[in-house]
């Protein structure tokens, strides 16, 4: 009879930590959380000691010779996280210094080992075990000494049923510790700098008995300490969110836009599930169009998220923006820090459509949303790009993507970064002068799978929203944005006939 | 009233109810050498709680800036300044009150502690120093340290 183990896998309590580690942490492991100074080690410790300690599975935090207790508990106590009430009951700190100090590993061992045997944790953190390492060697400790420590260390938890956790300063791996083959979970903690702008980044190196997600994923550390972001196809895959096949199978019904005669330009309405840029320049109303569509889902019943990348929607012009998102009909993703990843925004972005049960999304605007996005991402913005709309269409939502779009009358562009062939449908705005004054246009470009309008119309912009207004008969060469009076042009050709 | 005579006020109500639950604890007509065991026991709980947690060199360097700020208004504890930032030497402490009246004792460690507690408070906020210091310090936990996170 054969009766494999069961491996217990624990939730960490770190959002998209989980996705990454391949679901989550086994329980009894030897893990090393390692990473330069400042990178977030203690932080990411702590919080995943305050998310599974309780009074029936307590954990130990030995403090060796890292920043001095104190400190840590005076910082580690700003995130919300941390639990006052769990020190002594569930979370318990010990002291090692003194023992760390003389360099005597086997005291230091010692002291773990009653301590373990007094308390029974079933979660064990060593924060920095680096620092136990280095006294050791600065004490003359021969290197197998120490090896042997950790070896004994690795052991003694696993029997003692202890999801152990060392915390290090590693600089590189190719820091050749014995540490690295003996655990059995390495978590790297990564921090870029390219000129002023700083990414975190997670990897996780090795995962016994489990598929972690290979490579480097952004993470950011906030009042609630650390959000890593996975990959948003994980994220979709772990939660369930992906769009129900047979609904996309069958002929897709079409949202309203928001804006009357727009619907019938775009052959009767913005088929479900499609992704749509508006482009135009600086004030031509694209966020008045965006509005007017989460305005529409409203009025039907569906609620939607705005995802902003530059002004305020609360504090926005478009009173009936600010309206629905106070009411709640449409959840808000204001998104204007600095430094961001695609993996970032598509897993706060999928989180609140997941919130609000949202059929509809603002992205508003690309341009915006990419220089959010850390300079070392914006490099990939096309692929960016690429991930966000088909992430988005695979959740089954139908986006509508703002893109400012820079004068020019020599050729016609539809997006400045060469991807408008990614969306399934494009609405284009322009100005042109006529008669010396600036007026407006709009134009279905195109409809991915549906017959459209081609007509090019004026509209016109007021307190109640966007107007549309006929097409222009009697100008042509209207997109060089200087058109010409058609019948002036064949009357003067007339006279001089 | 000021702020400052506000908080100096409620500083002296706090230390004051502390040297009235020492000279309880000491018992009825306790003499000096009473007290100052009763004063010098709450010092090792004291040590006993917090050391396990921020190591004795911690412990020591609030007990020695504890001491620094209670001078100011108890002029007596200056020689009780002895040891090094390494320890918490009890003796100079003892010493020193020893040598005193009962009341003057506790008025003294009154101030002492209370400072203390107040000290740790604005490191690691109210709460955290309730928890750590519920088990051996109950007078103090009605008063209301500096609280750096609130």
């Amino acid at each position: 009879m054969t009766s494999k183990v069961a491996i217990q896998r624990l939730a960490t309590g770190v959002p998209g930590l989980d996705e990454v580690l391949g679901g989550g942490l086994p329980e009894f492991s030897f893990n090393l959380i390692a990473g330069q100074p400042g990178c977030g080690k203690t932080t990411l410790a702590h919080q995943i000691m305050f998310a599974l300690a309780t009074p029936e599975r307590p954990a130990i935090y030995f403090t060796v010779l890292g920043e001095p207790p104190l400190k840590m508990l005076r910082y580690q106590q700003q995130f919300s996280f941390f639990d006052s009430e769990a020190i002594n009951r569930s979370v318990r700190f010990i002291n090692l210094s003194e023992d760390a100090l003389a360099g005597d590993l086997d005291r230091a061992m010692q002291r773990i080992v009653e301590e373990v045997a007094l308390h029974s944790p079933a979660l064990v953190f060593v924060d920095s075990f680096r620092s136990a390492v280095l006294t050791g060697e600065t004490n003359g400790e021969p290197p197998n000494r120490l090896q042997h420590f950790v070896q004994r260390l690795g052991m003694l938890m696993t029997s003692w049923q202890a999801t152990t956790f060392l915390i290090g300063e590693y600089f590189d791996e190719s820091d050749a510790n014995p540490v690295f083959t003996f655990s059995d979970g390495l978590i790297w903690l990564r921090q870029s700098v390219q000129r002023n702008s700083m990414v975190r980044k997670i990897e996780v190196l090795k995962m016994r008995g489990q598929a972690s997600l290979p490579g480097l994923h952004s993470f950011r550390i906030g009042g609630d300490g650390l959000e890593v972001y996975p990959p948003a196809s994980m994220a979709i895959q772990s939660d369930g969110q992906a769009a129900d096949g047979a609904a996309t199978a069958s002929p897709p019904p079409r949202l309203l836009s928001g804006v009357p005669g727009l619907d019938a330009m775009l052959g009767g309405g913005l088929p479900r599930g499609y992704s749509l840029l508006v482009a135009g320049p600086s004030g031509s109303g694209k966020s008045i169009l965006a509005a007017a569509f989460l305005a529409e889902g409203a009025r039907c019943g569906e609620t939607g998220v705005i995802a902003a990348f530059e002004q305020h929607p609360n504090r926005s012009r478009i009173r009936i923006l600010a309206d629905l998102i106070q009411s709640g009909a449409v959840g808000l993703l204001d998104n204007r820090t600095a430094d961001t990843s695609i993996d970032e925004v598509l897993f706060k972005l999928l989180r609140e459509i997941r919130r609000v049960g949202a059929s509809r999304v603002v992205i508003d605007s690309l341009s915006g949303f990419e220089l959010t996005l850390a300079p070392t991402f914006r490099e990939d913005f096309r692929e960016s790009l690429s991930k966000l709309v088909s992430t988005l269409a695979s959740v089954g939502v139908t986006t509508l993507m703002t893109s400012e779009l820079e004068d020019r009358y020599t050729d016609l562009r539809f997006s400045p970064y060469g991807t408008a062939f990614m969306t399934d449908a494009i609405i284009v705005q322009r100005y042109i002068e006529v008669e010396s004054r600036l007026r407006r246009v709009m134009a279905v470009v195109k409809v991915r799978s549906s017959a459209h309008s081609n007509e090019l119309r004026e509209y016109s912009i007021d307190g109640d929203g966007i107007h549309l207004g006929a097409m222009l008969a009697d100008q042509e060469g209207l997109l060089g944005g200087r058109p010409t009076h058609k019948l002036a042009e064949s009357a003067h050709q007339g006279q001089a006939s | 009233m000021t702020a400052d005579s506000s908080r100096s006020s409620n500083t002296d109500d706090s230390s004051e109810e502390i040297a009235a639950w020492l000279m309880r604890a000491a018992g009825a007509g306790a003499g000096s050498k009473e007290v100052v065991a009763t004063i010098v026991a709450v010092f090792q709980d004291l040590d006993g709680a917090l050391t396990p947690i921020i190591g004795p060199r911690g412990v020591a360097a609030l007990f020695h800036r504890s001491l620094h700020l209670a001078v100011r208004s108890q002029p007596l504890l200056a020689a009780a300044q002895t040891g090094t930032p390494t320890t918490m030497d009890l003796n100079g402490l003892k010493m020193q009150l020893a040598a005193q009246t009962p009341a003057v004792a506790v008025a003294a460690a009154g101030v002492l502690l209370h400072t203390f507690h107040d000290l740790l408070g604005t490191l690691i906020g109210a709460s955290l120093t309730e928890r750590l210091l519920r088990s051996v310090w109950p007078p103090l936990l009605n008063s209301t340290p500096q609280d750096s996170k609130s």
